[in-house]
Parts: C-alpha cells; structure tokens; sequence
C-alpha cells in the first residue's frame, strides 16, 4: 500500500533560477501531493463515497422528507448542535484556561498542571463517563456521599462536563504552542506606552490568538457531535445524531437511515469549517517572523490567584475521574466492595487482554508518524503551495474528523470488505474482516491513519499561520527546493505543532473507538473494544484496568515522541535579530 | 509567496481519485463460492454472551476437540451488521449466544445456513428452529432486577408486576435498554405484546406510559444490572441470571422479582454462517455447544441461564422455569415483526418528550 510509505526522500537540490520557471520541476511537492491525494482519497473519499451512494439511493430520498417534517428529528439536529456549542466553547475555554496559565502567569505548580491538563488525551472518554457517573451522579461518591444531592447527570449537562473534560486537552495543546509563539514585542510595546493587563489581554492577545481559538473550537465541536461512547453511556433522553446513527446501524441493520443522519450530521460540520476557513483567510497574524522580539512579562499582580485558582478546581475534577479509574482498577468493586486486588490487571496484561494490547500499541505505532508526518504535510501544502486545490486538499484531509467516526467505520466496510476485480483480475483484495491481509489489520492502521491526520493538519496549519513565510522564500532563494525547506526551515520551526500532531496522533489511534469497533476482527484485536465489552457487562474493574494500562502505553508513547522530535522548543523568543533558526 | 497552481499536480489528483473511486466502484464479487471448501482447522465464532462465557466456551471446545477458536464479542445488532456486510467472504464461521430473534431475522436475509445436529435432537422443539436455522443452547428469563437499598429510600417496594412498575414513585427509576440494539430490550417490548393478545399498539401504549420511569434507553441489555447496582435506578429490567451474575460481582442489594402477570424468556441460540470457510470444524462446533458438557460451563463463569439440553446439570443459581410463569413467547413471529416493532418503538416511544 503506496499510502502507508512516507514519501521517499525527493531530490534536494533543484537548479536555483528565476521562481515561476522553478515550481513546475519541484518533484518533491509533486511527490508529496500526489502521496497525501492517495492518502485522503483511500482513507476517507472512497469510504465517503460508498458511503454516500448508499445514503443518495433512490430507497433513501424519502427519508430526508421525513426527517425534515418530524419533530423528533429535528429535535435530534437540535441537540447535536447545541452540544457541540457547549463542547466547543467550554473545551476551547477550559484550554485557553490552561494555556494561559501555563504562559502568562508566574505561579508554582505549572508543571503539574501541564501533566494533568495532558491526561485527558490519553483515556478513552467511556472511562471518564463511567467515572463521572461514579463520583458526580445520582449516587456519586461526590454529589451523594459528600454533598448530599441526587444530581442527574444524565442529559446535557454530563454530556458538556465529560467531553469537555476529555477534549479539552486539543483546544489546550494547540494553544500552548500558539501563546508561545506569540511576539511578545507587542505586549511589550503595549506597556511601555501604559496599557493594562486587561488592555493587553482584550487588544492585544486576543485578537492575535482569534484564529488558534477557532480551530480548536471547531475541532471540538465537531468531536462533540460525532461523539458516540458519551451519548450512550449517559446521554439520558437527550439523543443526538451520532447517537441516532450508530443505533439505526448496530439496532436496526438500516444503513440506509444511518447514512442520511450522518449525511445530516456532515451538514453543521461542513458549514462551520467552511466559515471558519474563510474567516482565517481574512485575519492572518504572522507573528514568527525571525525579527527581533523581546521577552514575556509574567502576570504577577493579585489576578494571577482566581485565575490559578480556577485551573486547579478544573484539574482536581480530572485529577478525581482519573483517580476512580485507577483507584476502580486496583479494587473489587469499587465504592461497593473496596478490597484491594490485582485478579484485573492480571487479565488485562496476563489474560485475555494480551494480545489487545500488543495489536493495539504495534498498530498505533505505525500509524502515528505516518499520520503525523501527513498531517503537516499536508498543511504546508495547503498554506504555502497550493492556490485553488488547496481548499479541497484541506477538506479531504479534516473529513477523517469531520465524519463520525461510525460512519467512516461503515464506509470501511462497504468500501474495502469485498474484494474488487476488474473482470477476472483481483485489482484490491478486501481489507477488512478476518479473512483478509494481515487479518484486517490493515483497514485498521487505514482508520487510525485517517482520524489522527486532521489533528496535525490543523495544528500545523495554525502554526503555519503565524509563520512569516519570508523564512521560506529566503531559503529557496538560496537555493533549497521545496523539500529541503520544509525539512530543514518548516518543520523546526513549527516543532511545537508536530510535536502536538504526533502526541495526539498516538493518543488517538490508541483511545479511537468510533470507526475501529466495526473493524475489529477475531485476529486483530483492540484495547477499547475490550473496554467497551467489559464496561457492558458491568466488569467495571476490568475496563479500568485496560483504561489504566492504555493511559501508561500512550504516556510512555508520548515520552518517546518527545524524545525523538526534541521537546517543545521555545525558539521563538529566542530568534536572533538575523532570523536564523536556533537549533 | 506565492502559491504554485501546478496543471500537473492537479490533472494527477482528479486521474488518481478518479482511478481509486473506480477500483472502490468496481466490481465486487458477492459469490463465496470455492472458497468455503477448504477447513483450515480452526472456528471463528461471534459470541453474543459475555466476554468470560465467550472464552470459556471456545478454550473448552479446543480441549474438547483440538479444534482452534476465535471469538469477538458482538451484540446481536452488531452480529447481523457484521454478517451482512462480509456476505461475499464471511470472517466468522458460527454464531454463538443471543436471543433467537435476532437469528430469526439473520435467516430471513440468508445470512445463515440451515444445519440439524445430530445433538439437537434432544432438545425440546420450544427452543430449535425446525429447519435447523438455529439451535437453543440456553434459556433466560426476563425479571426485575431491584436495589432494595434505593427502593427503600424511595419508599416503593419491589415490583412484583408490570403494573407496579408504572408505579410514579420510580420516575426515572427504571433501566432499560432499547429493543433496537439490545435482545433483552425486544424481549421485553415482544413479552407486552403477547401479554396484550398480540395486539402491538397496546404494548406500545404500555411502553409509553412506562416511559416517563426510564432514565435512559441503553444501547446493552446488560447495562441496567450495573445502573441498578449502582443505585442509579431502583429497578432494572433484565435478563434474571444477568442480575445474579452481577450479585456475585459484590452488589449485596440486588434482588430479582418477576412480574406475575408472565414474562417473557430468550433462547440463546447457535447457527451456522452462510459460506463459512470453516464449515467443517464450524459444524462440530454446534455439535459440541448442545453437549451436556459445553452447556454446564456457564455457571464456572457467573452465567446461570438455564441449559437448553435436558442431561445438562442446572445451577441451583438458575431461575427455576416452573416457578415463573411465562408468556406465550413466538420466536419466529418476534424475529419477523423485529424491524418494524422497534421502528414504531423509536417513533412513538423513546423520542417522545418526557413529562
């Protein structure tokens, strides 16, 4: 599979002569984009389109016009809508939150804060809905056992805390790196002529930060809707889209109903990313230009404690669901009978759980540098070197986050189960089930591929963004091709932004449950589907136990990643007045 | 700088995507055929009962018989979805556990191959198919899963009818899953309607009215016996031996009542996959899961439904089938009347808004 395979290292050294001659021979782009057009058209076009053909058959057509005369349904799109508002806003808040606390505030303690705000990235949202349930519901540990209150957490409510708690570290990664490659030069400039800190803050960070608040705001918004495991976990009476769609598939056999909510579920998605898009078009502030820049004043005054002290109530909520979930692992039956013992980590590391672990971590493992390395690729293709194509090279590349994740799972296996012939000739063997290549492991990686691309893409596209492209222009001017440039000038510079890109890519492949739950064959075997199946039958500690197990393989993934990329570098406060990059 | 409008690049991606939409169009074959011949020695099952009983069953059989087994766990839902897009090249050679409806409605779409075992002889005509589509391996009675500690604080006892469950003092008290993904829920929504003479709008109307107890429909049947545990309702609605499996988990304040009016009851099923690659060692599978053997492994792993086999030893911790009285339960019609009986469930029921 030519898709898998990074593209090969392109010839470096292209002939130096005047530009509009140069581009058309670059082989390297031409390499890199033929390989991300095969990338997104195999990972999600095709997908989409058997999707799609599904959901236009004439046999779907009067669907839409029951949906649209139906209370219920419409009540359904209402839902779906305001949750991913609620997610979007509260998640991008709470990340802000976090960001800032991290850049701005000169307070103890941020390390850990940082540690806590990442934790969240790592689990599989069931196990925080489970927790949250445990700790904040009806009989919560908390709300009944501290408190005193039934608080009903099923509905909207536990709906907004939990995926905003599980999201939020997106919005949080995305803007660490863009707060710190914020000039300060302004802020200091703004000073000296006497501004506030509130000044500052509202005329100066603000509307320099606009467009990183954007994309994780659509980010989350778009996971909040497509977000299955909260929904059914405790969505109540309150049922969105998604929610809608798995049940019409996995309850009712109908892919035709399936495929027109999703259809439906696209529309907001497709309408919010477009207006984003073009509202970034229109504000780009390019703040990483290698000139000289002065240093960050930490916020000192007596604002820095309620704003700190908000963090910490955020991260003793986390802290406490991530603490049940160990605490849960470790017991019988926690909060019932609290007996230490270890008979669930012995399954899960031992037991049936081995070969889970070993198929998941091995196929995350190869699909992380793929989908990192795309994901920036494919941002740099679109900010810098594509005019009209580069509209539609974005979209493909964020449909594998776009779509929910069921969905995508369905077009997997609409697309890639049979296998194709053209007459007698086997073209494409399927790649899905367990009768096919590598026992369908394949589809797998494809998936994973798919929805941790969009992660780099839009992280790598903000930091591009803000990154003067006069650094490049300077170095093809001295002679480096495309490649070399992006090698050697991009990539260091937006390190922040790969580094994000790979972390989440890991933390995804291995927490997705979504699209693989319908890969998932009898050879290759995967952690959250094992997880989702013991959480059903009510083997609560078991499902902890995986939970716990994942969150240790994907921060030792983490800690890898950041061995191999470097670490987040703070370069740009560092930038020499030649504007050369420091490493 | 720039952007480069390269004609090549662009002519190159629409003939690439055009090529690959093409090989995805292209022409899938939908025969198995020849395929299914060979018996690589093993069988792959998709199991419809708990992860524990899953696994025993299949390392039980390769003790048995030295034939390798695989399993994934599915809900029945799940199963015929999975059966149905591989019907070209089935990845999974037999179907083991979960109500018999759910079989019923993967015959009616030939997803699954007739086959009488020479073992299914001795099982009562109640729980086979008479064509062999499916085989009962075990039987589960519905009842009422209760936590006497919130029913108590609820000052409400435990319902000892369907009428009691109505009761207002467990407004949003009930669990229940939806009949769409979960066979426990269907097997309840069938139960109503035999209990109304067949009459589905009657049973939809009860369904209605119990509406407003249900704090939220479940994708799995299983999971009101941990919400029930847990305390976050007073009365799950449940396949019995799941609320005592769930007892012996730690949950001291479970207790089971069934509804005197009758109740409805499952009967776990085993098929064939249609085209199964495996369809020799697939066949000695269903041989072996109606043995008195394989159907005394449940309660080793906490799954007390009642064996299906006579011979079988039945787990004091089973439901006593004479003790209860049961409706008069069609397999057949409820597997036939599944797909629009939960689509009116979804319309009339579950999306109404709650008072």
């Amino acid at each position: 599979m030519t898709m898998l395979v990074p593209p090969p290292p392109a010839p470096v050294e292209t002939a130096p002569s005047n530009r509009p001659r140069r581009r058309s021979r670059d082989v390297g782009v031409t390499v890199a984009l033929v390989a991300s057009v095969l990338l997104v058209a195999v990972g999600s076009v095709v997908p989409l389109t058997a999707m799609l053909s599904t959901a236009l058959s004439g046999s779907a057509l009067p669907r839409y016009a029951q949906f649209v005369t139906s209370s219920t349904d419409l009540a359904i799109l209402r839902n779906t809508l305001v949750l991913g508002l609620l997610v979007g806003a509260c998640g991008t808040a709470i990340g802000f939150l976090f960001a800032f606390v991290q850049t701005r505030l000169a307070v103890p303690g941020k390390r850990i804060l940082h540690v806590v705000a990442l934790l969240p990235i790592v689990s599989p949202p069931f196990a925080v809905a489970t927790a949250a349930i445990v700790l904040y519901g009806r009989q919560g540990a908390v709300t009944h056992g501290l408190l005193g209150v039934e608080y009903d957490i099923y509905g909207l409510d536990g709906l907004v805390l939990v995926l905003s708690l599980s999201l939020f570290p997106v919005a949080y990664l995305g803007m660490l790196g863009m707060m710190r490659g914020l000039d300060p030069a302004m802020e200091e400039a703004a000073m000296n002529m006497g501004a506030s800190r509130w000044q500052i803050f509202r005329t100066v960070q603000l509307p320099l930060l606009a467009p990183g608040l954007a994309a994780p705001f659509l980010l989350l918004f778009v996971e909040g809707i497509a977000d299955l495991a909260n929904p059914l976990a405790l969505g109540g009476d309150y049922t969105v889209l998604a929610s809608r769609a798995y049940l019409a598939v996995t309850g009712e056999y109908d892919t035709t109903s399936a495929a027109v909510y999703s259809l439906i579920l696209l529309v907001p998605s497709v309408a919010l990313f477009l207006a984003q898009r073009y509202w970034l078009g229109r504000k780009i502030r390019t703040t990483i230009t290698g000139k000289p820049s002065g240093t960050v004043h930490l916020i000192t005054g007596w604002a820095r404690w309620p704003i700190l002290a908000l963090a910490v109530f955020v991260s003793l909520i986390v802290v406490s669901l991530y603490g049940t979930v160990l605490l849960g692992s470790l017991t019988r039956v926690f909060g019932v009978d609290n007996t230490l013992t270890l008979q669930h980590f012995r399954e899960v590391v031992l037991g049936a759980g081995r070969e889970a672990l070993r198929d998941t971590t091995l196929l995350a493992a190869v699909a992380t540098p793929v989908a990192g390395l795309f994901g920036l690729l494919i941002a740099w293709l679109v900010t810098r070197r594509l005019r009209r194509a580069a509209g539609w090279l974005d979209f493909a590349g964020t449909l594998g986050v776009a779509v929910p994740g069921t969905v995508l799972g369905i077009g997997y296996l609409l697309a890639y189960r049979p296998d194709r012939y053209v007459g007698d000739l086997l073209v494409l063997p399927g790649l899905v089930g367990g009768t096919a290549i590598a026992g369908g492991s394949l589809a797998i990686v494809l998936a994973y591929i798919t929805r941790s691309v969009p992660a780099g893409l839009r992280t790598g596209g903000a930091a591009l963004t803000q990154l003067d492209p006069g650094l490049e222009e300077a170095s093809m001017n001295l002679g480096a091709g495309s490649v070399r440039t992006f090698r050697r000038v991009v990539v260091p510079l937006i390190r922040p932004a790969l580094l994000t890109g790979l972390s989440y890519s890991f933390a995804r492949s291995m927490t997705s449950i979504s699209t693989v739950i319908l890969l998932v064959t009898p050879n290759t075997k995967i952690i959250t589907s094992q997880i989702l199946s013991a959480a059903n039958t009510g083997r609560y500690g078991v499902a902890f136990a995986y939970c716990t197990v994942l969150t240790a393989v994907v921060l030792a993934g983490f800690g890898l990643i950041r061995l191999l990329i470097g670490g987040a570098v703070v370069l740009h406060r560092t930038a020499a007045p030649t504007g050369r990059t420091p490493r | 700088m720039a952007p480069l409008p390269h004609p090549r690049f662009r002519a190159m991606s629409i003939l690439l995507t055009v090529a690959a939409l093409a090989a995805a169009a292209g022409c899938a074959r939908s025969d198995a055929g020849g395929r299914g011949a060979k018996d690589a020695g093993k069988v792959v099952v998709a199991c419809g009962a708990t992860e524990e009983w899953c696994a025993a069953m299949t390392d039980r059989f390769t003790e048995a018989t030295g034939v390798e087994a695989e399993f994934v766990r599915l809900s029945s839902g799940e199963t015929v979805a999975r059966l149905q897009a591989g019907k070209a090249n089935p990845e999974f050679d037999v179907w083991h556990g979960g109500p018999a409806d759910g079989f019923v409605a993967a015959g009616e779409q030939g997803l699954l191959d007739p086959y009488v075992s020479a073992n299914a002889a001795a099982i009562s005509d109640r729980y086979k198919d008479p064509s062999g589509t499916w085989t009962g391996v075990y039987v589960g009675v519905l009842g009422f899963c209760n936590n006497s500690r919130i029913l108590a604080e609820k000052k409400v006892s435990a319902p000892r009818s369907w009428q009691d469950l109505l009761s207002p003092g467990l407004g949003k008290n009930v669990g229940l899953a939806h009949p769409s993904t979960s066979g426990t829920a269907y097997t309840m929504l069938w139960s109503q309607v035999a209990l109304h003479g067949g009459d589905a709008g009657a049973a939809l109307e009860y369904m209605r009215r119990l509406h407003p107890n249900v704090l939220q429909y479940s994708k799995s049947g299983i999971a009101p016996a941990q919400q029930a545990a847990r305390g976050e309702v007073g009365v799950g609605v449940i396949f019995s031996h799941d609320c005592v499996a769930t007892q012996e988990q730690g949950f001291k304040d479970l207790t089971v009542t069934f509804p005197a009016e009758g109740t409805g009851y499952e009967v776990g099923g085993v098929a064939l996959v249609r085209g199964a690659h495996n369809s020799t060692s697939a066949r000695r599978y269903v041989d072996w899961a109606l043995t008195p053997a394989a159907q005394e492994i449940g309660p080793s792993v906490k799954s007390y439904q009642v064996p299906t086999n006579p011979r079988a030893k039945v787990s004091e911790k089973s439901v006593d089938l004479r003790t209860v009285k049961l409706v008069d339960y069609d397999v057949a019609a409820a597997g036939r009347a599944k797909k629009d009986l939960t689509k009116r469930f979804d319309a009339e029921v579950a999306q109404a808004p709650k008072s």
